[in-house]
């Protein structure tokens, strides 16, 4: 009998055993298996990173490449650089990941001890990993030539403390854009910009053409459209949302780093926005649509007025020439202000590399955004954005004309985050406010002062947990 | 080796079937909650952890939002449980003698949503009920009707929500159910036609005692499973409009993941695994007398 038992308890015991080992070869990340073992052929260790990147640009250099998609640049990078690196016998492993779930996997991964060796994104989202103490500096991999060749106005922004925490690749303005063939339709052919022009409106101009679209638009051309986009579900694209409520003047942020929204301007502001929203100017239910719906409205003409940026935009056109989306003339005009200088910011988008406690993936790490970001032929890639190096964009002027537009828009630049720390957490502070606002739970003037409020005291919060500040 | 202990001997190869289980039990659900446990009294930053006693336990009691995310949490669950409880009722009441391939179909009908992730699920709510493209508002603007967003107000978001979840699992309820009532001695059944018991009397006093584990049961696992309730916030309303239907596990998500207080959000799980605890602990302990 108990022979048959301990027949029966030998797969049990079996199982446990595999089970566990299963586990437990799950448990290491591509880390553990990159440092030490000597790989046979080339004699050299094995060193495995992985790179993340949240989706900027279809193709290496062109999203008209066959089997364009957001990691194509990284792997014609990866493949690249394994080829001519001789320290070690790297292997690299992009993965491609939502913007608007960027946030929850890195906290899930950092407190996992498993972060992504690179990642690619813009700067603003990024910072608080700086203040974190989760990113090594790369201050070392920063030559003269980088220095000359990037204006110092993008090292400042990824300059955190004394230190360089990213490696600018490119930027990206934000802007508006408009449906010319809607403006048309609405007989608002004066206010039509030039197709290499980011037209700028005064702020009256802008509110003629809402009104034109609102009553001229031939509704069976149009029917279902509106004039302007206008969302709250989420923090994603927000700072649309932060540059419309400085539009009366209001400069946001004080110079010791707190918000001061809460003034005249800043009121008046918000009041315009939830004005036009109650009078019907937008599309319906801002407080639950996010921008992502906003966007693919615009793209079906069901938007006059939408947000973009050089990638969103340049997307866009590339959709509508490959037939994937309905073709229409889109232009781009500048955020109006009331003292008629237009309202502009952009995103420094750059690699960082996270802190993994293994110096030879840190090693491989920095060698590689140094190798991509600095690369002659790899650089160009930054035309689908705005490039950062002079040299690209003196390269490249002629045949995107819309180069020099922007150039001439960067006096205008207003810096969005105010480089204060807490900056991920603080966008979590807006968009209920402007929710409580457009559904007429807050007036404007109780959402501003709810929102400077709770806001200052994220930054309190995170300005004394920085070990930058230490 | 030699086992001395005859007791031992004799029950060896039960504990060596439980053992793999008891194992993942400890390593993936008894370790959690202790390491839970310990987070909520620390601050947990990226290069160290403090210990601040009840410091995160206080901070979670000083914000409204916490208040509202209980508050939301309970309605949920009430209705949830309640609506489900007393809708799978009536549909397996109302089937379960019929013809069997007609049972199959009911089954079949309304397990097929339970069958589907939840979240291809709000996808698909959140596709009809988005006030700028989707179909509702859609056809509500064609009908003239004025524009209601349905997701976007604080009054209608909850008992939206309590609908999509409800639709979504009220399946399995009814499986259960119907496979409990057709178990039901069929003799009781014959007794009570001799009678001239009416269909209502011998649902009421035949039928529904008589399947009361299977609805306490139900209501377990349903207030269980809407405690966690997150997919459907998450996908449908992100908390909104303005926090009003933020729920304890969205909470507890938001400042874990995206504000990166794992001190916090450790304290709500704390205080969710204990309001677990106690509902289920008289639930459970009828269960067992029941048996």
């Amino acid at each position: 009998m108990l022979k048959k038992r301990l027949f029966a308890a030998v797969p049990a015991v079996a199982l446990t055993v595999g089970l566990l080992a299963g586990c437990s070869g799950n448990n290491g990340n591509s880390g553990e298996e990159a440092s030490g073992s000597a790989s046979a052929g080339a004699g050299k260790d094995k060193v495995e990173i992985s790179v993340w990147l949240t989706p900027q640009w279809k193709g290496a250099f062109d999203s008209t490449e066959s089997d364009a998609d957001y990691d194509s640049f990284f792997k014609y990078a990866a493949d690249k650089f394994v080829k001519q690196y001789d320290k070690y016998d790297a292997k690299i492993n992009v993965q491609v990941i939502a913007g608007d779930q960027r946030d929850e996997l890195l906290n899930v991964n950092l407190n996992g001890g498993t972060p992504p060796d690179v990642f690619f994104e813009s700067v603003f989202a990024m910072g608080d990993y700086a203040h974190r103490g989760a990113l090594v500096p790369l201050n070392d991999i920063v030559d003269d030539a980088a220095k000359s060749d990037i204006a110092q106005g993008y090292w400042d922004n990824v300059t955190f403390g004394n230190d360089i925490y990213f490696y600018p690749f490119s930027n990206n303005p934000g802007t508006l854009a408009y449906n010319a063939d809607m403006f048309r339709a609405a007989g608002l052919d004066s206010f039509v910009g030039g197709e290499s022009e980011i037209k700028t409106w005064t702020l009256d101009e802008y509110n003629q053409i809402l009104e034109a679209l609102k009553t001229k638009l031939p509704k069976d051309k149009y029917s279902n459209a509106y004039p302007m986009a206008l969302y709250a579900l989420n923090n994603q694209g927000d700072t649309w949302n932060l540059a419309y409520l400085r539009m009366f003047g209001n400069k946001f942020f004080d110079d010791q780093g707190n918000i001061v929204l809460d003034d005249e301007n800043g009121v008046k502001a918000a009041e315009w926005l939830r004005n036009l929203y109650k009078s019907g100017y937008t599309n319906p239910g801002a407080e639950s649509v996010s921008s992502n719906d906003a966007n693919a409205m615009f793209l079906n003409q069901q938007l006059a007025v939408s947000f973009t940026n050089p990638v969103l935009f340049n997307n866009a056109k590339a959709d509508m020439a490959a037939g994937k989306a309905p073709k229409f003339d889109v232009r781009l005009a500048n955020i109006p202000s009331v003292s008629g200088d237009p309202l502009t910011f952009t995103y420094v988008v750059g690699a960082s590399v996270f802190k993994t406690g293994d110096d030879k993936r840190t090693e491989v790490a920095k060698d590689f955004v140094k190798f991509f970001s600095s690369d002659p032929e790899l650089v160009k890639a930054s035309k689908n954005s705005i490039p950062v190096r002079s040299s690209v964009i003196s390269e490249f002027k002629d045949q995107f004309p819309l180069f020099e537009a922007y150039d001439k828009n960067s006096a205008h630049l207003f810096s969005f985050t105010g480089n204060v720390p807490g900056y991920s957490e603080l966008r979590q502070v807006l968009y209920p406010e402007l929710q409580a606002m457009y559904i007429g739970e807050k007036t404007p003037a109780e959402a501003v002062k709810d929102y400077q409020a709770k806001g200052n005291e994220v930054i309190q919060k995170a300005r004394q947990n920085s070990v930058l500040n230490k | 080796m030699k086992l001395r202990n005859p007791y031992l001997k004799e029950n060896l190869t039960g504990y060596l079937f439980i053992l793999p289980q008891t194992l993942l039990f400890l390593l993936f659900i008894v370790y959690p909650i202790i390491e839970g446990i310990r987070l909520s009294f620390y601050k947990v930053q990226f290069q160290k952890e403090t210990f601040v006693g009840f410091d995160n336990y206080s901070a979670l009691f000083s914000d409204p939002i916490f208040f509202k995310a209980v508050g939301n949490t309970v309605v949920f669950v009430v209705f949830i449980v309640l609506l489900t409880v007393i809708f799978s009722l009536f549909v397996a009441s109302a089937v379960f003698d019929k013809n069997a391939k007609y049972v199959s179909f009911i089954r079949g009908s309304y397990y097929i949503p339970v069958m589907v992730s939840m979240v291809v699920m709000s996808m698909i709510w959140s596709f009809l009920l988005n006030p700028a493209n989707g179909l509702i508002s859609f056809t509500a603007r064609q009908l003239d009707l004025s524009t209601v967003n349905l997701l976007g107000d604080k009054k209608l978001v909850l008992p939206v929500v309590i609908f999509v979840t409800f639709a979504t699992n009220v399946g399995q309820a009814i499986i259960l159910y119907i496979a409990s009532m057709i178990g039901v001695p069929k003799d009781l059944f014959e007794a009570a036609e001799v009678d001239g018991a009416s269909r209502l009397k011998v649902i009421f006093r035949i039928l529904i005692p008589l399947v009361k584990p299977t609805t306490i049961y139900i209501t377990i696992i349903n207030i269980i499973a809407v405690l966690k309730i997150f997919v459907v916030i998450q996908m449908l309303t992100g908390g909104g409009p303005n926090n009003a239907s933020v729920t304890l596990m969205y909470y507890l998500y938001n400042n874990a993941f995206k504000y990166n207080q794992l001190g916090i959000a450790s304290a709500v799980g704390v205080i969710m695994f204990v309001i677990t605890l106690l509902l289920s602990v008289p639930q459970l302990r009828a269960l067992f007398k029941d048996k």
